[in-house]
């Protein structure tokens, strides 16, 4: 994380080691998604969806709010293409990190690509851009990332598809700041120079603003699109 | 009622647009070199991203205006962002934002 930019492709480390790095830098993103997805698991067999199902639709859609949007799309008695159509809109922000992911690829090995794709989330592609940090990202690191990300991910939906009901109260823990916590700190750490900041600041003032006006994550998307644009080429 | 056979669809569904997503945006952009301007802007989009989503997880926790002194989220971003400037660990500073949200939010009721 702290190795200066000049020095940022990865050291001659073993292909092992690189993933094991990835596991540790994504290890808050399982202690934020295991609640997450234990929520969902028990929503979802509320919704009508059996363990396995709701089990399966965390390990191929990995989907957060596109999850939860699409139990309540269903439960409202729409049918499967306005649960798609709703799921693709909430995770429209996805083109965005995937095109922006895709400045810092190295064109070798292709086949890690789509599964990069594939566990590309808010927090993974938080996880990643501050480890690439505008040079190379070190994919095999990245699948780490990702592969821990799932994990977390499916795995508390399993318990809360299996055991729903049965369970202490995630809250308990303070789990609903882990979320938050991890944007916190990898905000902290993406604030490199003025520019960033002022990106920052006017990110937060129109996400804030619009989030208000708009539903779903629009008012991200929003604030996201329009703090880089002025800082882009307004500001710099 | 939604049928057995509905659920599948809409899982595998899901898979497919949630993967189009991610995928054709990667794929496509990969290939061809994208002007400077739309570079550098994208160069922005990380930070833009983590700060609309700070703001509105912090200052409006589950959709709802908490602009007061007494927000444990507000509270508790501060020692979690000091953690992690000190120590640029991120599972510490997740870990003391979790502490510091118990602690602030049983102080607060």
């Amino acid at each position: 994380m702290s190795v200066p930019a000049a020095e940022a492709p990865p050291a001659p480390a073993s292909k092992r080691a690189r993933f094991a790095r990835g596991l540790r830098l994504g290890l808050p993103i399982l202690l934020g998604y295991a609640p997450v997805g234990l929520t969902f698991g028990i929503l979802a067999r509320k919704s009508g969806f059996s363990a396995f199902q709701a089990i399966a639709c965390s390990a191929t859609a990995l989907a957060g709010a596109g999850q939860f949007i699409a139990l309540s799309v269903l439960s409202a008695g729409g049918g499967v293409p306005a649960v798609l159509m709703a799921t693709a809109v909430v995770n429209l922000r996805y083109v965005l990190f995937s095109a922006a992911l895709a400045q810092s690829l190295p064109r070798e090995p292709r086949i890690l690509k789509p599964v990069l794709a594939f566990t590309l989330t808010d927090e993974t592609f938080a996880v990643n851009t501050t480890d690439a940090r505008g040079c190379t990202l070190d994919v095999v690191s990245a699948t780490g990332v990702g592969a821990i990300a799932w994990l977390g991910w499916v795995g508390g939906t399993a318990l809360g598809a299996l055991a729903a009901g049965a369970i202490v109260d995630p809250s308990r823990f303070g789990a609903e700041f882990a979320m938050p916590a991890m944007f916190t700190a990898l905000l902290a750490g993406q604030i490199e120079t003025r520019t960033h900041a002022a990106a920052a600041v006017i990110a937060a003032a129109v996400a804030l603003a619009s989030s208000a006006l708009l539903s779903g994550s629009w008012g991200m998307i929003a604030g996201a699109t329009l703090g880089a644009a002025l800082a882009a080429w307004w500001l710099r | 009622m939604t049928t057995a056979r509905e659920i599948w669809v809409v899982v595998a569904g899901m898979a497919a647009a949630n993967f189009l997503l991610r995928f054709a945006p990667m794929s496509l952009v990969s290939r061809t070199r994208l002007p400077e301007p739309v570079q550098r802007w994208l160069s922005y989009v990380p930070v833009s991203v983590m700060a609309s989503l700070v703001a509105t997880e912090i200052l409006r926790p589950g959709g709802t205006w908490l602009i007061t002194m007494r927000n444990p989220y507000l509270l508790a971003a501060a020692p979690t962002a000091l953690v992690f400037v000190k120590t640029r660990s991120f599972l510490g500073a997740t870990l003391a934002g979790m502490v510091s949200f118990l602690a602030f939010r049983a102080l607060l009721g």
